[in-house]
């Protein structure tokens, strides 16, 4: 069964991702909403974070990587929910399933903005991070597992958001529905993020295992999306 | 298959579960040896393996009857996996309290955080939520398609699970296919594995974990045949709905 129609829109399919990646960075361009909103709730986490932990300055370093994690990951079902929810609201989306591309473009197209959106937000994060906790969060390895951890979150996140968007109480499902299903991924991924912290930097060895984790999971979370994307947003 | 026929096979089923359990039960409390260094505690062992295979394995089905529910949307593939997530999520929950309990007398606490214990419990909660998603979507055909959908995804972090068990290090042993990992945790002595090389106690795993599967196919069973017996229902109900509408 192809209810993508992949066959006869796949010259299209690069142009289609490209069109709504920019019109999403445009649509964030004039409104500015998504990522502030996400800006501005890290930093209230964060600082209550902080005031949680405050009487052991120690302890709130040695949780730094997760607390970025739990952020990041916090922020980004807001990111989700509002990148989707002005779709349904100015009834754009279906307009975009009238127009004759693959449905899985729509999906890497989406993928791709909100993961921009997101890691406009971790740049803000980890500037804030090394303020705040004086750690090496600025180390390239860092932040490409950042990258990759974020492109699974959210790659898994499109796909559940399509679904909680349509569903009754759908702000509050989100969460409870996607938490579970990124800790597989937030836990291999804070794990070496953790391993880059120390001064001296750590074998391959150490981190192989962690990082091959994060790949697998962006991995299959794509193909599960490429797979069933166009189930969800039929309607 | 007609629903006289498929009660009389149901009940066969359940009578061969029960004898089974019966079996692995004996065998466990009285066939399999005391364990060398946990004592009558580790019997835990056959009950705690058991369950977290059916866990698995329900899910899987659950998995299956997701994609054939995606291939054609018929409503005894929803139901299969409806069914099967609802059964995995109780012998989860066995797993999950029966290894605390053990856990106890082995590592000294009940809980610890390490990646494994977290990440089976996140795959609880996980399909724990299968459940919201299906209460929030109103139309039927549509809760079916994301109900299916969803255990397709949340499948993903039981492979993560079961690798990252196997890939991170951990203070909990590995049983399937894990021959490696246990040897060396009987090795320090600090697992309670260390007496599994004895035959008996592999042979009455073997058998608790049959009798477990039978259970499940037995649940299996009741449940899909329950669910349809109230689709039936509903079915009559509107359909009397209607007729009395046209009477009035």
């Amino acid at each position: 069964m192809n209810r993508g129609g992949a066959a006869e829109t796949s010259p299209i399919f690069l142009p289609a991702v490209w069109a709504i990646v920019r019109k999403d960075l445009q649509i964030e361009r004039h409104t500015r909403q998504t990522v502030s909103i996400m800006i501005m709730f890290s930093l209230v986490t964060v600082i209550m974070f902080n005031f949680a932990l405050e009487t052991n300055l120690g302890a709130v370093r040695d949780v730094a990587t997760g607390l970025l994690w739990a952020t990041i990951l916090l922020a980004g079902t807001l990111g989700l929910n509002r990148s989707l929810a002005i779709e349904r609201e100015n009834e754009t989306f279906d307009a975009i399933l009238i127009a004759p591309v693959n449905r899985n473009a729509i999906y890497i197209g989406k993928v791709i903005s909100v993961t921009i959106f997101s890691l406009l937000l971790e740049a803000v994060l980890v500037i804030m991070f090394i303020v705040f906790f004086n750690k090496p969060f600025w180390r390239p390895p860092v932040l490409f597992v950042l990258a990759l951890g974020t492109f699974g979150y959210i790659a898994a996140g499109i796909l559940v958001t399509s679904m909680t968007i349509r569903a009754r109480s759908r702000d509050v499902l989100l969460p409870v529905l996607l938490l579970p299903l990124s800790l597989p991924l937030v836990l291999p991924a804070s794990m070496a993020v953790a391993a880059f912290m120390f001064p001296i930097w750590p074998e391959w060895g150490e981190v192989q295992s962690a990082i091959s984790l994060v790949l697998i999971y962006d991995l299959l979370m794509v193909a599960v999306g490429f797979l069933t994307y166009h189930y969800v947003v039929e309607s | 298959m007609d629903n006289t026929r498929l009660k009389r096979n149901i009940r066969i089923l359940n009578i061969v579960s029960m004898f089974a359990l019966a079996i692995a039960l004996f065998m466990i409390f009285f066939y399999a040896p005391v364990e060398r260094t946990m004592g009558n505690v580790q019997r835990i062992f056959y009950f705690h393996v058991g369950s977290a295979w059916v866990g698995s394995l329900a899910f899987f089905v659950a998995l299956i009857g997701g994609i054939l529910f995606l291939r054609r949307p018929e409503k005894k593939w929803d139901t299969l996996a409806l069914a099967s997530v609802e059964i995995g999520l109780v012998f989860l929950s066995i797993a999950i309290v029966s290894g605390s309990v053990w856990g106890k007398p082995a590592w000294n606490t009940w809980w610890l955080w390490s990646p494994r214990l977290t990440l089976v419990t996140i795959m609880w909660l996980a399909y724990a939520a299968y459940f919201m998603l299906r209460g929030a979507v109103d139309d039927e055909e549509r809760r079916g398609r994301f109900a299916a959908v969803y255990v397709i995804i949340s499948f993903v972090t039981v492979i993560l699970t079961f690798a990252s068990i196997r890939i991170l290090r951990d203070i909990h042993p590995v049983v399937f296919g894990g021959a490696l990992e246990s040897a060396q945790g009987a090795e320090q002595g600090l697992q309670e594995f260390s007496g599994v090389d004895s035959t008996k106690m592999v042979i009455t795993l073997n058998v608790a974990v049959v009798a477990y599967t039978l259970i499940y196919t037995a649940w299996l069973a009741n449940r899909i045949y329950l669910q349809r017996l109230m689709d039936q229902t509903q079915l009559l109900k509107t359909r009397l709905a209607s007729y009395l509408q046209g009477e009035s």
